[in-house]
């Protein structure tokens, strides 16, 4: 019987790949586009050639559309959380599966972890089976404090691979736990961060002026190589990629924001426990946080101020809010879905608007790492979520997935081995 | 008199020794095992009798009551039902629109020894586990307990009424758990629930064998094997403290056997006075533990994390074992590597005895959620879980594991008035713990919090308080 299913269940999926060119309508949706506030009510959600073509209430069906109907359920553009470690480990007791941090001598912002992914990770399947399309993976500590290294944007595709774009952001770490041995006194942090850009910014500026000016690009005969330390701070310098710094206090919240102001770069503040002290000063630098909902306990003395409404009070002050860690270390990658949607369930239930919470957990990490808007507007790739109700609540489940316009397998080690062992819960 | 009689007698004078905090040397009627070292001064907060009209209700023991009202008098249940009779004078909470259950009970915390922030004293020596050796049954870790961890009153805020403080799974037999309520106090015993059967923590698997095998100057053992060896071995060794105990209570020997700290905790196990709650993951070792547990008499009471426990429910289920586990803690270790979000709705299912527990301070604010994520899995595989069973799982349950069935858990006359207002059904993530009621008193009200965090740690800090 078992094997019957298996059989049916590869059939069908061989049926969806052979027809990834088809047309598909999702039909009677609580289409949540993310370009207004509120759902499309009965929506029809057409989509061509991988995009997305239109939503509209009660939209015509095209006769050659294979139609998946949501019955009345919430469709939303598919999660995306902004700081996950998958792909990067699979068992954390298990050191040969973990890819997460560069440890080798003289590796630094440069570690890449996009050449460490793994797409076959069962922590993958299970995040994309929980509606998950988009993820941030970042890079734990490397060689040369306060440096990770460079994060990478992954789509969760079932085939060529999870990597997105590799270089979405680099990554740095400062404050009291982060650096125990190493770097010492956060200000050392500061300074060695301030030293390293003053560097790649000399060495920029010495290789623009070999091609005439100060903004131009180096190329291999005068400037870095492509990948050295030099190199990755100098594409932070040029804007072209986002400084993301792991901070919590609101000391260095505020130092995070003179950072940015004095090297005019983009920079997003990640964790942020007490980014909220600092909201309007954040606001007004338009810089972003990516915020561990769930925080509310002083985890550390970084994170006195943690609280379950940071997320409503950085909102209001005007600061993009995106959410990731959810949950804090076991769950971020383990249950890179679930965790991240009960915790932005618990924003909502802390005092942030609802569609805010569904943007910190779909279109406001785009904004930070690119890949897409994270909206069902027109023309966007259809990466797109059914649910079985609310994505908010934990107990909802996601159903079809599509990323890139076609649905994918929600197979995952969880599921068959609850499918295993079902016929033994025998009711009593 | 007959024995029968006898132990009856000696099963009473216990049970007030224990409820009176107990004298500190055993007599012929008190067991060492059953001395209570460190009593309960426990009392209930300032209380006034309410009748609580217009709920849902969920009695924490499958029945749900919409409409349903609630008599407490003097800190316990009086009546539960529709449409009960308003006693002239008595206070009235109108819970419109809200949803009641008992207090949730947290079977599987380390609250105020995995105090956060965690410091370099907690790197070089966490008052988690005791780590001296992997037997330290003698140890209670209510003499360990920072009643200002402020896990206690984020934990009340979530609608927790009860929990357990376990010692961790480092030693394998780790030592005694404490039972309280989360109220604050300044010192552990005030918070102690009087009465509680006393709870043992021992664990199996990778935790115990690979401290022991960091360890330099500790020669335990280093293998699953082993472990179970050392487990037998320390069995018979309590079998034959509690035979010498027993001829002694019979009059057949003139003293009683010479006090030890650590093998008279495994008798109070043999005897069945101590309850073991057995921190296990894969379900071979959970099997093996039952075996081990069957040659030497006893019952475990709980695994606990039991990731693998769906794969074994007629085992547990024959052995009259409960589990306690997570909503969707998976993956982070070995054993770990099977954990379903399922676990609890498939053993639910198959008559197990399930409760959800935290082991963290943050996922101890939401126990209701971790048994909605449960519910939810075992919905897509064709499982539907109503809220008055689902909510077992974190009440009546939970008290079965602490061997307080038969006082907490439920809403039904008799019962301590432990029960909380939810805003919304519980099982939503925007479900707010309106009004939190400990035996018949009010010890958090969302619509007046307390000015200030009420630990000290957070006290006088820089910055608006904690919502």
């Amino acid at each position: 019987m078992k094997t019957v299913l298996l059989g049916s269940a590869a059939i069908a999926m061989l049926a969806i790949s052979s027809a990834s060119s088809e047309p598909i309508a999702i039909t009677h949706a609580k289409a949540w586009t993310m370009t207004a506030s509120d759902p499309v009510p009965d929506a029809t959600i057409l989509i061509d050639d991988g995009r997305i073509v239109s939503v509209t209430t009660n939209g015509a069906v095209p006769s050659d559309a294979r139609v998946i109907d949501a019955k009345g359920q919430p469709v939303t553009p598919g999660i995306l959380n902004s700081a996950t470690q998958l792909g990067l480990i699979e068992v954390s007791s298990a050191a040969g599966t973990r890819d997460q941090s560069s440890e080798a001598h003289g590796i630094g912002p440069g570690f890449d972890v996009s050449m460490g992914l793994n797409p076959n990770s069962a922590l993958v399947a299970l995040a994309r089976a929980d509606g998950v399309t988009g993820a941030l993976s970042y890079p734990s500590k490397s060689d040369e404090a306060p440096f990770a290294g460079q994060a990478a944007f992954l789509k969760l595709r079932t085939e060529g691979g999870i990597l997105d774009h590799a270089g979405a952001a680099v990554v740095a770490l400062i404050g009291g736990n982060k650096w125990p041995k190493d770097a010492g006194s956060r200000a050392a942090q500061w300074q060695m961060l301030r030293r390293a850009f003053g560097k790649a910014s000399d060495g920029h500026h010495d290789a623009g002026r070999d091609k005439g000016g100060p903004h131009g690009h180096g190329d291999a005969a005068s400037g870095p190589p492509p990948g050295s330390d030099d190199a990755v701070l100098g594409a932070v310098l040029e804007g072209r990629v986002p400084l993301a710094l792991f901070v919590d206090r609101e000391s260095d919240v505020r130092e995070a924001i003179r950072f940015a102001h004095d090297f005019s770069v983009h920079i997003v503040i990640m964790g942020g426990g007490e980014a909220w002290r600092a909201a309007d000063a954040l606001a007004a630098a338009r810089i972003p946080v990516v915020l561990d909902p769930q925080a509310n306990m002083p985890t550390s003395f970084d994170e006195l101020g943690n609280r379950l409404d940071a997320a409503a009070i950085l909102y209001r002050a005007g600061v993009v809010v995106a959410f990731g860690m959810a949950g804090g270390a076991i769950e971020e990658s383990y249950n890179a879905g679930l965790d991240l949607r009960e915790g932005a369930g618990l924003a909502v239930a802390n005092g942030m608007p609802y569609v805010e919470a569904l943007k910190a957990v779909t279109t406001n990490g785009h904004r930070l790492w690119g890949g897409g808007s994270g909206t069902l507007a027109a023309g966007e790739t259809a990466d797109i979520v059914l649910w079985d109700g609310d994505p908010l609540e934990p107990s909802t489940n996601a159903g079809t997935v599509l990323i890139d316009g076609r649905p994918v397998s929600t197979d995952n080690r969880q599921r068959a081995l609850e499918q295993r062992y079902l016929p033994l819960a025998t009711p009593q | 008199m007959t024995m029968r009689f006898a132990r009856g007698v000696i099963a009473m004078v216990a049970a007030l020794s224990l409820c009176d905090g107990a004298r500190s040397v055993p007599s012929a009627a008190v067991p060492p095992w059953r001395i209570d070292p460190f009593p309960s001064t426990y009392h209930p907060l300032p209380r006034s009798d309410f009748l609580l009209t217009n709920a849902t209700i969920l009695d924490g023991a499958g029945r749900r009551i919409d409409h349903g009202d609630l008599l407490v008098r003097d800190g316990k249940v009086v009546q539960i039902g529709a449409a009960l009779a308003h006693p002239a004078g008595m206070r009235v909470i109108d819970a419109q629109g809200r949803w009641v259950t008992p207090g949730i009970i947290d079977v599987h915390t380390h609250n105020g020894t995995f105090v956060v922030p965690l410091t370099d004293i907690d790197k070089e020596s966490s008052d988690v586990s005791e780590l001296n050796s992997p037997n330290v049954a003698d140890t209670w870790i209510e003499t360990a307990i920072n009643v200002q961890d402020t896990g206690f009153s984020r934990a009340l805020e979530g609608g927790v009424t009860t929990m357990q403080v376990l010692p961790g799974s480092s030693p394998i037999f780790s030592g005694r758990s404490v039972v309280v309520h989360p109220i604050q106090a300044t010192n552990i015993a005030a918070m102690k629930v009087a009465g509680a059967p006393q709870g043992f923590k021992m664990a199996c698997g990778e935790n115990p064998k690979s401290q022991d095998a960091d360890a330099h100057d500790i020669h335990g053992p280093t293998s699953r094997q082993g472990e179970v060896a050392y487990i037998r071995e320390a069995f018979m060794a309590a079998q034959d403290y509690r035979d010498a105990w027993d001829r002694y209570a019979r009059g057949k020997a003139a003293t009683p056997p010479k006090r030890d700290l650590k093998v008279e905790a495994l008798a109070g196990i043999l005897a069945g006075d101590i309850h073991v709650n057995m921190h296990c993951y894969r379900s071979d070792d959970m099997a093996t533990m039952l075996e081990v547990a069957r040659e030497f008499g006893f019952t475990i009471g709980s695994f606990h994390h039991a990731a693998e426990a769906y794969k074994i429910p007629a085992m547990l289920r024959g052995a009259g074992t409960c589990a306690a586990v997570w909503g969707d803690w998976w993956g982070f270790k070995m054993e770990g590597l099977d954990g379903v979000r399922a676990n609890a709705a498939l053993l639910d299912r198959a008559g197990v005895c399930v409760s959800m527990h935290s082991d963290s301070a943050i996922t101890g604010q939401r126990l209701n959620i971790e048994a909605a994520k449960a519910a939810g899995a075992a919905r897509a595989i064709g499982i539907d879980v109503p809220p008055e069973r689902m909510i077992r799982w974190v009440t009546s349950n939970s008290a079965r594991i602490l061997g307080l069935q038969t006082r907490i858990g439920t809403l039904a006359p008799g019962y301590d008035a432990d029960l909380v207002i939810w805003s919304a059904n519980p099982f939503s993530v925007y479900a707010r713990a309106d009004l939190v009621v400990i035996d018949g008193a009010v010890a958090y009200d969302r619509a007046s919090p307390p000015a200030h965090s009420p630990s000290d740690f957070e006290l006088g800090r820089t910055g608006a308080p904690h919502p």
